[in-house]
């Protein structure tokens, strides 16, 4: 393409687009949308934000540690020590908020993970289309047909129980859904106007990619991870019950549910407490879900 | 048609391959060599090496995956670290257990999501109600569920065992199954008390998510002309959904129950686990305690196969269902 030395209006549009269209891309929440969404909603969205904020703050406030011997082991509830003690004597409370914080944060490196090879895996197929397209989709349906879960206990299992080793078992498996996510949009973004354009005017591959045709998957990205958020933090927590999370003193609720059978009917609180946390990450994560689902899709 | 079903189960055919060989994969990278293992602490090198080439250890990884799958098509999967019974026997003894348990569960899965999902659809009373409800049912982990009905029904309300199961069904191992069909009904509710709480933990997740798709599917369905017609004969709304929205809703609902296969069999696992239920799931929940391998394999290969020919079965079913996918 000959180019004159000053570029017009049109091609400067095209080869470098504003850059404010990025983080709008990446944020793709309107917030004049926000005024639509039902009561219900806001009150989810504002809780899931102040849950995340009070799990990555609260642990740095506890008054103990997680491995600290603080009353008589299996002390129940009390006003020194809300959550009671467990059977050695480490404070419960401080334990599940330690607990809580790494689900949460192992919850986001399943899924960024997710996002990053699906994403690339899904957008190569996208654009390239033809072979390259059906071969890397044949390998996602092949991945989508194999019991994700029952493979990450095996994987787990061979590689030896620790947090680590759990979540690279469920990183391998965990990719499928956002590559077909991110194949679908950029299949459809790739004959779109502006994409040809882009190319015409010479840009590179990776480029055209990456700023033309990726923000389009975004928003889809964006709903699927949130919905997703509860589905990972359940499983890591069944796996870390089976005993296949990190060995006694670090603190994860599923392994402190399990440990806490044992004394199920004498001290109810140390086995229900980490099993009843989890069960508020998800349901908060859940409800936000719903609701940024609507925020992006509506 | 034939066609389609035919290509249904060579794709299952392939899957299945490719689960032998991630599990084999997954096999060959555990660290204990167990040549040596089988052998002893005794054994020369030149002994280990002369019995790796015996049992072909020594051969590239594509020829001992054919010789991985030759076992495994011979029913060999070695022998549990931990009972020191071949894996194959041990399987068998603990499968009717889960497989009766799973088919509980599969009944209540399918009469709660039928309610959950035609009662939130509906527009009668409490409709949003139960879909918050539903929700969270959704959110609650499966040890969380079994804790409190355990605490519920076993420690406060003395109504239900909290563990096992019940002596019998010698001849086949199942049950219920056997206790029913003797005619021995006070053993078929011995058996059942002890079997329904496991059977609901297992059974909530997947119901809420199949009722909810259900609910969307329904909902878009009632939308439709032909549904009008049928109003406006004068059916009841109960009539109209029931004879032309629940059908033509299938499709959808079919596909999830497929999806969510996967999430039931790891559920078995747990589940078992906190009920001391005597199946497979507490059987691969034990073998995960002692890194017995060869017993961790078997329950993955069965409960894998289990998952990959279930969702082979329900999408032939969804053709049955849906004569519109035939013509694609």
């Amino acid at each position: 393409m000959n180019r004159s030395s000053v570029p017009s209006t049109v091609e400067r549009a095209v080869v470098s687009p504003p850059r404010v269209r990025l983080w709008k891309g990446l944020l793709a929440l309107r917030p004049a949308r926000y005024h639509s969404l039902a009561r219900a909603e806001r009150i989810s969205l504002w809780s899931a934000i102040v849950l995340l904020l009070f799990v990555l703050i609260a642990p740095g406030l506890a008054p103990h540690g997680t491995t600290q011997l603080v009353a008589a082991p299996l002390s129940p509830p009390s006003l020194s020590h809300l959550f009671g003690t467990d059977d050695q004597g480490r404070e419960l409370l401080a334990r599940i908020l330690y607990g809580m914080r790494s689900s949460v944060l192992s919850a986001v490196v399943v899924i960024g993970s997710g996002v990053l090879i699906g994403g690339a895996i899904g957008l190569v197929a996208g654009i390239a289309g033809g072979i390259v397209d059906s071969l890397l989709m044949r390998l996602t349906d092949l991945f989508l047909a194999l019991p994700g879960p029952l493979l990450v206990l095996a994987i787990v299992a061979a590689l030896g129980p620790s947090l680590q080793h759990t979540l690279i078992g469920v990183c391998i498996v965990w990719w499928p859904w956002y590559a077909r996510v991110v194949r679908g949009q950029a299949r459809a973004t790739a004959s779109r106007p502006h994409v040809e354009a882009a190319r015409l005017a010479g840009l590179g591959r990776m480029r055209v990619a990456l700023r033309h045709v990726l923000p389009s998957s975004f928003g889809p990205v964006i709903v699927t991870a949130s919905l997703d958020v509860g589905n990972v933090i359940l499983l890591l927590a069944s796996l870390s019950f089976l005993g296949l999370g990190s060995p006694d003193p670090a603190a994860e609720l599923g392994s402190m549910t399990a440990h806490g059978l044992t004394y199920l009917f004498t001290n109810w609180n140390v086995a229900v407490l980490p099993a009843a946390a989890v069960f508020i990450l998800v349901f908060v994560a859940n409800f936000a879900g719903d609701a940024i689902r609507d925020l992006i899709e509506a | 048609m034939t066609r389609l079903v035919t290509g249904r189960l060579v794709a299952m055919v392939g899957v299945l391959l490719a689960l032998t060989f991630v599990v084999y994969l997954v096999d060959a990278v555990i660290p204990a060599n167990p040549v040596a293992a089988s052998l002893g602490a005794g054994a020369s090198h030149a002994q280990i090496i002369a019995r790796e080439h015996q049992l072909g250890y020594d051969k590239p990884f594509y020829a001992q995956y054919w010789l991985f799958l030759g076992r495994l098509i011979h029913g060999n999967l070695g022998a549990s670290l931990r009972t020191h019974n071949t894996v194959t026997s041990d399987l068998s003894n603990f499968a009717p257990a889960t497989i009766e348990l799973a088919l509980l569960s599969g009944v209540l899965i399918a009469v709660l999501s039928l309610i959950l999902g035609v009662w939130s659809a509906s527009g009668i009373r409490g409709a949003n109600l139960i879909r918050v409800l539903m929700t969270s049912l959704a959110s609650a982990p499966t040890f969380f569920l079994g804790i409190v009905l355990i605490l519920i029904f076993y420690s406060s309300l003395h109504l239900l065992p909290a563990s096992g199961r019940t002596a019998g069904g010698q001849a086949t191992g199942f049950v219920m199954i056997e206790d029913f069909f003797s005619g021995n009904l006070s053993g078929w509710f011995g058996a059942l008390r002890h079997a329904i709480m496991p059977a609901v933990v297992i059974a909530v997740g997947p119901a809420v998510a199949i009722g909810r798709v259900l609910r969307g599917s329904l909902l878009e369905v009632m939308r439709e002309d032909h549904v009008r017609t049928a109003r406006s004969k004068g059916l009841s709304e109960f009539a109209v959904m029931l004879h032309h929205g629940l059908r033509n809703a299938a499709t959808p609902v079919l596909a999830m129950a497929g999806l969510q296969m996967g999430l039931v069999l790891t559920g078995v696992i747990v589940v078992e686990t906190v009920f001391a239920w005597p199946g497979l799931g507490l059987y691969a929940s034990s073998a995960l305690q002692y890194s017995d391998f060869p017993a961790i394999v078997g329950v993955t290969l069965v409960l894998g196969i289990a998952y990959v020919v279930i969702n082979a079965a329900v999408d032939i079913l969804q053709l049955v269902a849906d004569p519109r996918l035939r013509d694609q």
